[in-house]
C-alpha cells in the first residue's frame, strides 16, 4: 500500500477558512478504500507557519505528496511543491485540481518539482497512480488524464480521462480527517441569511458536478465536459476550453437519495444544521431532469426529517430550532416560483444568484441565458418564497460603460440591493482568459505567472479586460456606484467623453472575440 | 493539537504550538478590517527599523530606514 500525504494549500487568506477540501477529501476516501494509508494536512485550515508544513512533509517517508486546488491558491502551492522538493525529496509529487488542468504546460514549467500532474477528473487517474506505486512500476504514459516529465525533460500528455459516470459510486468525503471541530464549525457562520448567520454547525456538501450555461467569466475545471484535447502549433497536444465557437458540456449530478442519505449521516454525526450546497449551479440539474431533481431532493429532506423545526410550524427561526437549513445556487432564467417555495419548505435559507448585471448588452453578450427581466423575476419569486436572493454582481465587463453602470445602480436602489460588486477577472480556462490573454500578459510584462500569484476572488482588480475603463477608474466607479452617486459619475461621464471621443467598446469586444474564435476543429482524443 | 489526520500513526509527530499569531499579527489583521480615516497604522511586517533589524532583513530594510532618518 502507498503512503499518501494530501496538503490543502492555504486560499483566501483575508478570510477565516469556512470551506472544507471537498476534491481532497474526497480522494481520501477513495484512497482508503483502496487500502492505502492516508494523511491529511489542511494548511489552509489550520493556518500554521512554514515550521510546521516542513515537520509534515518530514513526518514520515511518503511515497506520495498530493497538492492541489483553485487558480487562487496558486501561490501557497507552489510553496508546497519547493518544500516537499526540499524536506520530502523522495516522494512523488503529484499536483492537480483547476490550477494545473487549466494549463497543464505552463504549470509543470512553473512548478518543476511537480513529477505528475493530474489533468481533469482525479477520482480514477489518482488511484491508478497509487496502484503502480503500490506495484513499484511507475508508468504515468499508461494512465489516462495526466500530464508527466519525459527522460529528455519534455512534457507529455496522456489522453483525456473519461469522466465518471455514476457519482453515486463515490464514497463520502473522508470528513473526518478534516479539522471540523477544531477550525470548520468554529466558522459556521454564513453571513447569507438569518438561518446561516446563526449556524453553529455547518459543512459543505456537493450535489452536482457542471453546469450547462457558458458565461464567459467561468472555468469549470474541465470536468463538466469543457475540456478538448488538440495539437497546438508547436505540434504539442494542449488542453483548450471554453473558447468563442467552441463550448460543449457534460453535467452530473448525484441522485436525490445519496445527497439526502450522505447530509442525514452527517446530521447524525456531527449534529450539522446547516448545509452549503458547493454546486456550481443547482438550477441547472434541476431543469435537465425536467423538474424533479430538486422536488425529490426536497421531498426526501423533508420525509427524512430534516426540514428545520421553524419552517414546519411556521414560526421565527431562533436558537431552539432544530433540523437542517441549507442554502445553495440559482439562476435567474432557470428557477421557478413553485421550486423556490417547496425549497423554502425544506428549509432553504439562501441562494445564490450570479446576476452579474442589469445591462440588456452587458447581459446579451456574457452567454448566462438571463436578461435584466429574468434578474428582476426571480428576484420578487425567491423573496416571495422566504428565500433570500444573494445578488451577486460584476463591473469592468468588456463592453461596460456608463449607461450599463447606471443600469446596475438603478436596479439597486429599486430592489434594495447592498453590494459592493465583484471586478471582471479572466480566469485561466475561462474564455475570456481565451479572448483576452495578449492583454492580460502585456498587464504583467508577459509574466503568465506573477499573474497566477495576483489573482484572488475578483473583489481587486488584477488584469482588466474593460474595453472603455483602466483600473483606476474602475476602482473609481465602484465606489461612485456603491454610494450611488449618480452625479459624480455625470460629472465623470463628461470628462470621459470629451477624453474618448471615438470610444466604441461594443465594436471592440466583438473584434477581440472574432479573433480568437477557434474556427478549427478540435480533437477530442478520448 | 493533532493537525495530521489520517488512517495510521505517522513516524514522527507533529508539534504545532497553539498560539498560532502572534500579537503584532492579530492586531494589524484585525486594525486592517476597519482601515479607513483614523484607523491607520504601521505594519512591522514592512517596516523595521535598521538597529533592530535581523540580519536577514536589514539589508533589505537599510534603504528605506536611512530614508526615513533623513527626513527626521
Amino acid at each position: 500500500m502507498a503512503k499518501v500525504l494530501f496538503i490543502n494549500p492555504l486560499v483566501r487568506e483575508e478570510d477565516v477558512p469556512r470551506h472544507i477540501p471537498y476534491g481532497i477529501g474526497l480522494l481520501a476516501s477513495i484512497a482508503i478504500n483502496a487500502g492505502h494509508q492516508v494523511q491529511i494536512y489542511d494548511a489552509n485550515a489550520w493556518r500554521l507557519g512554514d515550521h510546521v508544513l516542513r515537520q509534515v512533509l518530514e513526518a514520515d517517508d511518503w511515497d506520495v505528496v498530493a497538492t492541489g486546488g483553485i487558480t487562487t491558491a496558486y501561490g501557497y502551492i507552489k510553496k508546497i511543491c519547493q518544500f516537499a522538493d526540499e524536506y520530502a525529496p523522495d516522494a512523488l509529487l503529484v499536483a492537480g485540481g483547476g490550477f494545473l488542468t487549466a494549463m497543464p504546460r505552463e504549470i509543470m514549467t512553473f512548478l518543476p518539482q511537480v513529477n505528475i500532474g493530474v489533468v481533469g477528473e482525479a477520482f480514477e487517474t489518482f488511484n491508478e497512480i497509487l496502484a503502480q506505486i503500490d506495484a513499484n512500476l511507475l508508468e504515468p504514459a499508461k494512465i489516462a488524464g495526466v500530464i508527466y516529465r519525459t527522460p529528455d525533460g519534455g512534457l507529455e500528455l496522456t489522453p483525456p480521462r473519461k469522466l465518471l459516470h455514476d457519482l453515486d459510486t463515490l464514497p463520502y468525503p473522508a470528513y473526518d480527517l478534516l479539522p471540523l471541530e477544531e477550525v470548520y464549525f468554529k466558522n459556521s457562520q454564513a453571513l447569507y441569511s438569518e438561518e446561516g448567520m446563526m449556524a453553529r454547525q455547518r459543512i459543505d456538501v456537493n450535489g452536482s458536478y457542471g453546469c450547462s450555461l457558458v458565461c464567459k467569466f467561468c472555468f469549470h475545471l474541465g470536468i463538466t465536459g469543457d475540456m478538448k484535447y488538440y495539437e497546438n502549433d508547436e505540434g504539442e497536444t494542449d488542453v483548450v476550453f471554453d473558447a468563442p465557437g467552441s463550448y460543449t458540456r457534460s453535467i452530473r449530478y448525484h441522485s436525490p437519495r445519496y445527497i439526502v442519505d450522505m447530509v442525514k449521516y452527517l446530521h447524525e454525526r456531527y449534529a450539522i444544521d446547516f448545509i452549503g450546497f458547493l454546486d456550481e449551479n443547482l438550477m441547472t440539474m434541476h431543469r435537465a431532469t425536467r423538474g424533479t431533481w430538486l422536488t425529490e431532493i426536497c421531498n426526501l429532506w423533508i420525509s427524512e426529517g430534516l426540514q428545520p423545526k421553524c419552517v414546519r410550524e411556521g414560526v421565527e427561526h431562533d436558537e431552539t430550532c432544530k433540523g437542517v437549513h441549507w442554502g445553495g445556487t440559482s439562476h435567474a432564467t432557470l428557477c421557478d416560483p413553485e421550486i423556490l417555495k417547496h425549497m423554502r419548505q425544506a428549509g432553504c435559507s439562501h441562494l445564490v444568484y450570479g446576476y452579474e448585471s442589469f445591462s440588456t448588452q452587458i447581459l446579451r453578450r456574457l452567454g448566462k441565458a438571463s436578461t435584466p427581466k429574468t434578474n428582476f423575476r426571480s428576484f420578487y419569486w425567491t423573496m416571495e418564497s422566504g428565500i433570500r436572493p444573494i445578488p451577486n454582481q460584476i463591473i469592468g465587463f468588456p463592453t461596460e460603460d456608463f449607461d450599463s453602470l447606471r443600469d446596475n445602480m438603478k436596479a439597486w436602489d429599486k430592489l434594495g440591493i447592498i453590494v459592493k460588486p465583484f471586478f471582471a477577472t479572466p480566469y485561466p480556462g475561462s474564455a475570456w482568459f481565451h479572448v483576452y490573454k495578449d492583454r492580460i500578459l502585456e498587464q504583467y510584462d508577459g509574466d503568465l505567472e506573477r499573474y497566477l500569484l495576483e489573482l484572488g476572488d475578483a473583489t481587486n482588480i488584477t488584469a482588466v479586460i474593460s474595453e472603455n475603463f483602466n483600473s483606476v477608474e474602475l476602482y473609481g466607479l465602484r465606489e461612485l456606484m456603491v454610494r450611488l452617486d449618480y452625479a459624480r459619475l455625470a460629472e465623470y461621464e463628461k470628462q470621459w467623453n470629451l477624453q474618448h471621443p471615438d470610444a466604441n467598446a461594443i465594436k471592440k469586444a466583438d473584434e477581440a472575440e472574432l479573433l480568437r474564435r477557434i474556427t478549427k476543429p478540435v480533437v477530442i482524443a478520448a | 493539537m493533532d493537525v495530521l489526520k489520517g488512517n495510521f500513526k505517522t513516524r514522527q509527530p507533529v508539534v504545532a504550538d497553539e498560539s498560532k499569531e502572534d500579537l503584532n499579527s492579530q492586531f494589524e489583521r484585525e486594525a486592517l478590517k476597519r482601515l479607513g480615516g483614523s484607523i491607520a497604522f504601521v505594519s512591522k511586517k514592512k517596516f523595521l527599523f535598521g538597529m533592530n533589524a535581523d540580519a536577514d532583513s536589514a539589508a533589505a530594510e537599510t534603504n528605506r530606514t536611512d530614508a526615513v532618518k533623513s527626513e527626521l
